[in-house]
C-alpha cells in the first residue's frame, strides 16, 4: 500500500504534519496547479499502515486520515513493483 | 477514505475554509456510524443552519437543512413518525444554543432518542464571526471587538442539567476519543450530546491570535482537561486552572427516553 495526498482536495492546512508521529508528512513550499501548498511526503513507507494495513484487514494508527478535514489522505494499491528503499527502524 | 459508502464524493472538496474543523468531526462521526452497521436508508442527517449545518449535505443519506435553530425540532419529528429510524444532528453553537436554545433543552429533558453532534466553534462562522453563548469572556469578535463581556455557556453541562441520558465532550484535536463518545451516544438509548470544540480560523483564530489552524489546534489540546483530573483536583483541593475545559464523558444514564426503536 502507498501514502497518497489527493491534490484534488487537499486545501493545505498542515495538521497533518502535526499529528503524525513520524513526521511523513513535512509543510510544502510549492503552489500546485489550484493554488494550494499542499505537504510534502518525507519516506511514507514508514507509516505502519503502508506494510501492515492489509495484513491486519483495518487501519492502523490513521490520526492523519481522521483529522485531515478534507479527506484527502488515502493508501492506495501500489503498483506491481514500485521501486522504494526499505528503511529499518530500531 | 473514511466510510466512503457513507461521503458523497462528487461533493467534495467541500465549502469549508482551509482547516476548519468540521470535515474533522464529519469524519469522525462517519466513523461511528460504520462501527454502528446502521442501514444508510434507516439513517437520516439533520441540520440547522450555518457552516457546521451544511455538514449534512455531504452525506450520502436523506436529509433535512432545515431553519436556523430548529434542527432539533424536526429530528424530534423525524423520531417521532419513523422512531425506527437512526436520527442524527449537526448543528453549530449559534444553532444550537442562540436560536435553537430552546429546543436544546427541551430535547435533553424530553430525552428524545437521537445523537446531536455540536461543532462549538465559540462564533457565528457563516455570518461573518459575530459572537455566540459560547464566545469566551475576552474573545473578539465582530460584535465584541473590545473583548467578549459576558459569561459563556458550557453546553455539555447544559444538557447534563437539561436530562440527556448521554453527554460528553471533545475537540476535534481529540479524533479517536471523539469517534468513541460519538459511537457510544449512539449506543445509548435517548438523546445523546457531543459537543466537540473545533476551530474557525477564519472567524475566530484570525481575530483572536489563533491565525494558524496549528496553533488553533494546540490552543484546544492544551485547555482540554480530562474530566477524571478535573474530578481529582477538586477532590484534593487543588486549584483547577481557570480557562480550561473539560473533555470526557460526562455522564451516561437510563433515565425515561423519547422515541426509541421498539
Ligand atoms: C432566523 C435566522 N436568523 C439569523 C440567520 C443568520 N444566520 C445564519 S447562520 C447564523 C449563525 C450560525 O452560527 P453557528 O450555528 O455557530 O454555525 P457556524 O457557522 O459557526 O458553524 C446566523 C445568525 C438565519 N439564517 N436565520
Ligand atoms: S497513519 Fe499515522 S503513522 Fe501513518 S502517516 Fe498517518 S499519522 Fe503518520
Ligand atoms: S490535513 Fe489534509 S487538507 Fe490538511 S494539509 Fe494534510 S492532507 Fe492537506
Ligand atoms: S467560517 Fe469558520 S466555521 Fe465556517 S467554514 Fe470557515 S473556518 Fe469553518
Ligand atoms: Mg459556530
Amino acid at each position: 500500500m502507498k501514502l497518497v495526498i489527493d491534490e484534488s482536495r487537499c486545501k493545505g492546512c498542515n495538521l497533518c504534519v502535526l499529528v503524525c508521529p513520524y513526521g511523513i508528512f513535512r509543510e510544502g513550499t510549492e503552489l500546485n496547479s489550484r493554488g494550494i501548498v499542499s505537504p510534502v511526503l518525507d519516506r511514507p513507507e514508514r507509516c505502519t499502515n503502508c506494510r501492515l494495513q492489509a495484513l491486519y484487514g483495518r487501519m492502523l494508527c490513521g490520526v492523519c486520515h481522521m483529522i485531515c478535514p478534507d479527506q484527502a489522505i488515502a493508501w492506495v494499491e501500489e503498483r506491481p513493483f514500485e521501486p522504494h528503499r526499505v528503511e529499518v527502524e530500531f | 477514505m473514511i466510510a466512503p459508502d457513507w461521503f458523497r464524493e462528487d461533493r467534495l472538496p467541500h465549502i469549508y475554509c482551509t482547516g476548519c474543523g468540521n470535515g474533522t468531526v464529519i469524519n469522525c462521526t462517519l466513523a461511528a456510524v460504520e462501527e454502528m452497521g446502521w442501514k444508510r436508508d434507516e439513517t437520516v442527517f439533520v441540520s440547522g443552519i450555518g457552516c457546521s449545518s451544511r455538514a449534512p449535505g455531504y452525506i450520502l443519506t436523506d436529509s433535512l437543512h432545515t431553519t436556523h435553530g430548529r434542527a432539533l425540532a424536526f429530528a424530534t419529528g423525524v423520531k417521532m413518525a419513523r422512531p425506527d429510524f437512526n436520527v442524527v444532528v449537526f448543528t453549530g453553537d449559534g444553532d444550537l444554543a442562540a436560536i435553537g436554545g430552546n429546543h436544546f433543552i427541551h430535547a435533553c429533558r424530553r430525552n428524545v432518542d437521537m445523537t446531536v453532534v455540536c461543532m462549538n466553534n465559540h462564533i457565528y462562522g457563516m455570518t461573518g464571526g459575530q459572537g455566540s453563548p459560547t464566545t469566551p469572556p475576552g474573545a473578539i469578535s465582530t460584535t465584541t471587538p473590545y473583548g467578549a463581556s459576558e459569561p459563556a455557556f458550557d453546553l455539555a453541562e447544559l444538557a447534563v442539567a437539561a436530562g440527556a441520558n448521554y453527554v460528553a465532550r471533545w475537540t476535534s484535536y481529540h479524533v479517536k476519543e471523539l469517534t468513541k463518545a460519538v459511537a457510544a451516544g449512539m449506543q445509548t438509548p435517548g438523546l445523546a450530546f457531543i459537543e466537540v470544540r473545533t476551530q474557525c480560523p477564519t472567524n475566530y483564530g484570525r481575530h483572536n491570535k489563533l491565525r494558524s489552524v496549528p496553533a488553533m489546534i494546540e490552543h484546544l489540546r492544551s485547555h482540554a482537561m480530562l474530566v477524571e483530573k478535573r474530578d481529582r483536583l477538586v477532590r484534593e483541593g487543588r486549584p483547577v486552572p481557570e480557562d480550561t475545559f473539560t473533555v470526557g464523558e460526562l455522564v451516561r444514564r437510563n433515565r425515561p427516553a423519547m422515541g426509541v426503536r421498539r
